[in-house]
């Protein structure tokens, strides 16, 4: 009776895998010239076994990385948050100008994300047991993702900034003109700066900053670089932004909250 | 089927090999073996295990009785063993197989047995050299050593396949 065909191709493979290590002993065995020679190969073999090994150790830790750094991010915001509110409190101090509320951060992770919409929303992993508050905003390193409009226990909802909805007060440059920046509504990156006064002059390729003036956002958040712009009602110009963010690799972001905002809103209601 | 003298041939051409090894220093870039030949012609009856088990022991003993490095025959060998019945389906067919007859000049033609060994041939010299210049020696020397010892080596079985596989229609 024959063995099946699969059997005796391992066996052959076997054999001859057997009788070469012996041939191979024999050869380093008799001569240092070979052995050197397979001592090397060896090495190199088990080099790159190693580093293969371990890039694939490294791919499957990537995700532990990225919350890690995504803390040591959300600390290095929070130190440079509470740096340029002690560098305000010193201006206040000395030339008393208008002073700025301070803002809590809690550091999120977004849950679900809607990108090809013309209501775009957010849902990020922490609600009110973890201190989120409506009426938060949401940002990242690259500018502003959106605004919390409702709060459950563990998770809270917001409208993405690509929301016809939503409009963020914005600065031109580091002292330009401010206005209301909303999406364009087309582009992922896309945004336009409305309502800035013909006697700002920019340059294409200019900053765009929150103004501070939202009770929402911080002073001084990057959002995009200025571009081609247009006269409206010859009164305004109306400038378009390409935004820093990238909507379509979201994942950590930080939530914003103005402590002295029921205070604020108090006046204006 | 092989004739019962093969293995008297075998062994002869065996020593042959011997003689080769010890006294036929022609030049470096020449290396002189009809061990592949005499692989390729072992009966297609005996099994893949057993063509490996034959052509490490001749490459031992090659490689015992000779000067050069011990293991070395052995160890470019045995491949040419283990690749024996790949190559035989390749040049001849499964037809080889299915009838069980061995090839012979007679009955495959010298173009295809050209390619045979050639094949065999290539593998062998390609470990050999490989593993005998231990990589210190210049591609191009090992170049030109391979395509040496291939041309001789091919003329050389091809008078080796007269002995271990004869054209009987003379």
């Amino acid at each position: 009776m024959h063995a099946p065909a699969w059997i005796a191709k391992v066996v052959n493979a076997a054999v001859f895998i057997l009788l070469e290590i012996a041939a191979l002993s024999m050869v380093t065995r008799n001569s240092s010239l070979q052995r050197i020679w397979v001592a090397r190969g060896t090495h190199a073999v088990m080099g790159t076994v190693w580093g293969s090994t371990q890039a694939i150790r490294s791919y499957f830790s990537l995700g532990a990385a990225n919350k890690e750094l995504a803390a040591e991010n959300f600390e290095l915001r929070e130190e440079l948050l509470r740096a340029r509110e002690q560098l305000r409190k010193v201006k206040v101090d000395s030339l008393d100008s208008t002073y700025r509320p301070g803002f809590s951060l809690i550091p999120a992770e977004v849950v679900k994300i809607s990108k090809n919409k013309q209501h775009n929303y957010i849902i990020l992993n922490k609600g009110y047991e973890d201190g989120v508050q409506e009426k938060s905003g949401i940002i990242t390193r690259s500018g502003v993702v959106g605004i919390i409009d409702a709060v459950s226990a563990h998770h809270s909802f917001a409208f993405s900034f690509q929301n016809h909805d939503i409009s963020i007060s914005a600065r031109l440059g580091e002292e330009g003109g401010s206005g209301l920046l909303v999406w364009d509504g087309i582009s992922s990156s896309g945004a336009i700066l409305k309502e800035i006064p013909l006697m700002y002059k920019y340059e294409q390729g200019d900053t765009v900053y929150t103004s501070g003036h939202s009770l929402m956002f911080p002073p001084d958040i990057p959002l995009g670089v200025a571009g081609k712009s247009r006269i409206v009602n010859g009164a305004t110009n109306e400038i378009a932004v390409t935004l820093f963010q990238d909507f379509s690799a979201i994942r950590y972001v930080t939530v914003v909250h103005n402590n002295s905002f029921d205070e604020i809103e108090q006046f204006t209601q | 089927m092989r004739k019962p003298n093969f293995w008297i041939a075998y062994v002869l051409l065996l020593i042959a090999q011997l003689l080769l090894s010890n006294y036929f220093h022609v030049t470096p870039y020449i290396m002189l073996s009809i061990l592949p030949v005499m692989v390729l012609c072992i009966s297609i009856r005996v099994g893949t295990v057993g063509t490996m088990a034959i052509a490490f022991v001749t490459g031992l003993a090659v490689d015992f009785l000779s000067e050069g490095v011990i293991g070395l025959n052995a160890l470019a060998l045995t491949p040419v063993a283990f690749l024996r019945n790949p190559i035989i389906r390749l040049v001849f067919g499964n037809e080889v197989f299915a009838r069980g007859e061995d090839f012979s000049l007679q009955r495959s033609g010298f173009g295809k047995l050209t390619l045979a060994i050639l094949l065999a041939q290539t593998v062998f010299l390609a470990i050999y050299i490989w593993a005998d210049g231990a990589g210190l020696r210049p591609f191009w020397f090992n170049a030109a050593r391979f395509a040496a010892s291939l041309a001789t080596g091919l003329a050389l079985s091809m008078c080796t396949l007269q002995v271990l596989a004869p054209d009987t229609r003379k």
